[in-house]
């Protein structure tokens, strides 16, 4: 079936007397439990982890911002201010849970969750290593795809349930955002997944190598434009500035979540961040190279694995940087702007690269551009000798 | 133990449609049928339609249930009133005969027709062999552009032509 976690684990002499023990305990039942337990530490360490990056993701993006308005930021709570996040989510914990006499109470409560639910959904085929992807399934692109765009349910029932003008109009720019970016995100994905002919996440990272021009990013002009394309709508799908019109501060108070208060609005938040590593995980998985350590450092052993998780965190961590400084760096568009920018601009760049890889595989038996010009310089090197 | 994701799939399944159909708030229903169609995909999971199950996502969560929320918001949404602005009474009162008689007829063929479709599946009712677990997607993808290239073809105009229609009733009318 898919790969694992647990297909890589049970490679391991260990486990399988893990294995052993289980059956012997266990009778019948023994590997399934087993297999439930492995997927369930895994999915506990997954969700904490990116549940940190999401806390810490807050505290980034108010250093970084600090940074580049020559302020201090955060600087009082643990050391250069690092436990805030914590501190933050005291505070959320103890805020009042206030929930508007006219909202719909069921989709009120219900929203926040969704929108975690939906970016947890999206953790499963986040390829963090070889080994160590909870599930490589070979339609992770497309479940990808298809579990994120709760989100967008998710930020439109919100504004909806509030019952609010300002949450209204956020969650019906939010809904038509997401919407419209999943287009030119969806098709600049498709020519990545053309050129490496698998819909999973590791037949992705697999077609590419670790050095930056074995990446699919310079394979060819195509995919260089098509990483900018994916980028730029990737921030207008996470609703991130300079696209973050959904909360717009000037115009719409604080847009989807200005009616929740407390825990609730923290969970909206937490997507957020969370939705941004996400997206720069798949960036950097389809893009760059994904968890390929260069020169293949490590070997396929637990040190391959751990040099392969900091090779991909590193990655995309570089990437969520971008995003905040992009964030601090550009004013907000207008929604016409917004619009434009999507459906007369972007839509047609990404089918253009899409027909271009498709030609390029066609035409060039999709060698990269490198590897082209390594034969043209060789054999320039052979030809000049008469 | 085996079909863990089978009963959760037929639960969420089930009782979302059911939901969909007790429930009186309309955007709720919505909510509803959400879960329902998240069973489904469960569903098609657990019979090893991986490729079927994705699409569900990615065309129902994601599109279908969006479009209907904005459409029951632009129209008015739940809190409108008992009838609609046709006047007709949208939670109707007590029936008299008639709407009994003909509740009754349709019940009763409805019965009939699902008996009929079901009755081979109640009368023999057995655990079935799961298929071997396959990947579908190079399958679906070479049956699509070889055997069915023609259905393949015919869908993609008609959305074309559906994306142009939208397009022109949204363009701005000119010099108007």
């Amino acid at each position: 079936m898919n790969n694992t976690i647990v297909s890589y684990l049970s490679q391991f002499e260990s486990y399988k007397g893990l294995l052993e023990s289980f059956s012997s305990l266990f009778g019948e039942a023994g590997p399934g439990l087993l297999t439930f337990l492995v997927f369930l530490i895994g999915c506990i360490l997954v969700v904490t982890v990116m549940a940190t990056i999401g806390g810490l993701g807050t505290y980034a993006e108010r250093k970084i911002s600090a940074d580049m308005q020559a302020r201090m930021g955060p600087n009082r709570v643990g050391p250069y201010g690092l436990l805030q996040f914590l501190a933050d989510g005291v505070k959320m914990f103890l805020k009042e849970d206030i929930t508007p006499n006219t909202a719909d109470k069921f989709i009120f409560g219900l929203a926040p969750l969704l929108a975690l639910v939906g970016v947890f959904g999206t953790l499963a085929v986040l390829p963090f290593s070889s080994g160590f992807t909870l599930s490589n399934l070979n339609v992770g692109v497309f479940y990808l795809i298809g579990i994120g765009s709760l989100v967008g349910v998710a930020i439109f029932l919100g504004g909806y349930a509030s019952n609010s003008k300002w949450s209204m109009l956020g969650g019906m720019r939010g809904a038509s955002q997401i919407i419209s970016y999943e287009i030119p995100v969806v098709l600049s994905l498709m020519a990545i997944v053309l050129m490496s002919g698998s819909l999973n996440f590791g037949g992705l990272v697999g077609a590419q190598g670790g050095l930056p021009q074995e990446w699919f990013i310079f394979h060819n002009p195509f995919t260089f434009i098509g990483f900018f394309v994916f980028f730029i709508g990737a921030l207008a799908e996470t609703n991130r500035a300079p696209f973050d019109l959904p909360e717009a501060e000037s115009e719409l108070v604080s847009g989807y979540h200005t009616e929740y208060s407390g825990m609730r609005f923290a969970f909206f938040a937490l997507a957020e961040y969370i939705e941004v590593f996400v997206v720069c995980g798949v960036g950097a998985a389809a893009f760059l190279g994904g968890y390929k350590v260069p020169f293949n450092l490590g070997g396929e052993g637990i040190i391959g694995q751990v040099l392969q998780v900091l090779v991909f965190f590193g990655k995309t961590l570089a990437l969520y940087y971008l995003v905040i400084m992009i964030r601090w760096t550009y004013p907000r568009l207008r929604v016409d702007q917004l619009m434009t920018l999507c459906w007369k601009y972007l839509t047609p760049m990404a089918i253009f690269n899409l027909i271009g890889c498709a030609l390029w595989i066609y035409l060039l038996d999709s060698k990269s551009m490198w590897d082209m010009l390594a034969a043209f310089v060789g054999s320039m090197g052979t030809g000049g000798g008469h | 133990m085996d079909n863990v994701i089978f009963i959760i799939s037929t639960i969420l399944t089930v009782g979302g449609a059911l939901c969909v159909l007790l429930t009186k708030n309309i955007m709720h229903a919505c909510v509803y049928l959400l879960t329902c169609l998240l069973g489904v995909a469960g569903l098609y999971v657990t019979l090893g339609a991986d490729f079927v199950a994705a699409t569900q996502l990615a065309v129902y969560v994601g599109g279908v249930v969006i479009l209907m929320v904005f459409a029951v918001m632009l129209t008015g949404g739940p809190n409108s009133q008992s009838s609609n602005k046709f006047g007709i009474v949208k939670i109707p009162m007590m029936g008299n005969a008639k709407t009994y008689i003909i509740g009754i007829i349709s019940a009763v063929i409805f019965g009939l027709m699902a008996y009929k479709v079901l009755s081979r599946v109640i009368t023999s009712i057995q655990a079935g062999e799961a298929p071997v677990f396959t990947e579908t997607v190079e399958k679906i993808g070479f049956m699509l552009v070889t055997d069915h290239v023609l259905a393949f073809e015919i869908s993609s105009v008609l959305l074309l032509g559906a994306l142009v229609g939208a397009a022109i009733i949204a363009r701005p009318k000119r010099g108007v």
